[in-house]
């Protein structure tokens, strides 16, 4: 899922200074199940944001709502008469709901409440590590399920690089060398053997270095086109 | 801060059903006395607080605590503990906005001791009237 954390509050208190009614909106998806922008954590922003703006002698109105997802122009639609009424939206969605939001609604500032930090997984109660960079060319199959781009601080093929010791990077002692984690996987699943096979360069053009990305699948496209 | 002669915090206190509520009751039979202002919220345990009761209790009073079991004393093992996480991610989100962390607060103690929850009461009240109306009361 994707990673967020709530920006710092006098970031959030600065964007909406000059607004007396805001719709602080959430997303159901990632940002819910992460703890940064779910149901919960609009109700807590709201209540902190009312009370600072209170104690300034500034109150603000706050309209609260988190739609299913905000990356979803359909969900969207179902709040634009939320929007028509408000004079800025803060989205505690990832950078994507916020886009979208902004895409949305054009006439309307729509500003992140949060910051996007990563793909990743939930190791344990509020502790998230990454796990994947869209690099857009997974090579899993290869590595033990174990991703190099993402997981190695290097993002190097065939490693380890010589700033592995005892199984942590050199980058820092918390941080698991990915090639140890391979190793050990593939040793583990039988098949450490074809860690003798040399990987390929790896091609970046199926990932940033191909500029913003997109992808169209015509078997899906409708004639309307929508 | 200079206590202001006429002002009355409002208080919200919110008690596990096994310990703070119960203590209040004991107060009540024993004949004790807490000031008026002061609203109880039974919970069916201290671990069943959230930081959004507090902050929505801070948005129209002075002044939130709660009242769990003893520790190690929690009948479902955590909740206590839980409870006092959270009074103190509350208070990190009242410094964030220059409002006094001592405006929420947690208190131990048993379903027997009265005494005890007469007591915390008032001297929670006291300090919040030491403290002064909450600057961030949003429906006053």
């Amino acid at each position: 899922m994707i990673i967020a954390e709530r920006k710092p509050i006098d970031e959030i208190l600065e964007f909406l200074s000059r607004y007396q009614k805001v719709l602080v909106l959430g997303c159901g998806g990632c940002v819910t199940v992460c703890l940064a922008g779910g149901e919960k954590e609009v109700g807590i922003l709201s209540s902190e944001l009312a009370m600072a703006r209170s104690k300034e002698g500034r109150p603000v109105e706050l309209v609260q709502k988190t739609v299913e997802r905000q990356c979803d122009f359909e969900y969207l639609e179902g709040i634009r008469h939320l929007v028509k009424e408000v004079d800025a939206v803060l989205s505690l969605a990832c950078g994507i709901g916020i886009q979208t939001c902004n895409e949305a609604f054009p006439d309307k500032n729509t500003w992140p409440g949060v910051n996007t930090r990563f793909l990743g997984v939930n190791l344990n109660v509020g502790e998230w590590a990454e796990r994947c960079q869209a690099c857009g060319q997974c090579i899993l199959d290869k590595t033990g399920g174990i991703c190099p781009v993402a997981r190695c601080s290097k993002s190097i093929f065939n490693g380890p690089c010589g700033g592995s010791q005892n199984g942590k990077c050199e980058v820092s002692p918390d941080t698991d060398c990915a090639w140890a984690l391979i190793h050990d996987r593939l040793t583990r699943l039988g098949q450490v053997d074809s860690l003798r096979e040399i990987m390929p360069l790896k091609d970046w053009s199926y990932s940033r270095d191909g500029g913003p990305r997109k992808l169209v699948r015509e078997d899906l496209e409708l004639e309307s086109g929508k | 801060m200079s206590v202001q002669a006429d002002f009355q915090p409002k208080i919200v206190v919110f008690a596990c059903e096994n310990s703070g509520w119960l203590a209040a009751e004991h107060a009540a039979e024993l004949g004790l006395t807490y000031p008026e202002k002061v609203e109880l919220i039974k919970l069916p345990c201290s671990g069943k607080i959230d930081v959004l009761y507090f902050m929505k209790a801070l948005e129209k009073t002075d002044g939130t605590m709660i009242l769990a079991c003893q520790q190690e004393n929690c009948k479902f093992i955590k909740g206590n503990v839980r409870a006092a996480q959270r009074v103190k991610q509350t208070q990190n989100l009242l410094k964030e906005i220059g409002i006094e962390e001592d405006r929420v607060g947690i208190f131990y103690l048993a379903a027997n001791m009265g005494h005890k929850f007469a007591e915390i009461v008032q001297n929670f009240y006291d300090r919040i009237r030491e403290l002064g109306p909450n600057p961030g009361k949003v429906i006053k």
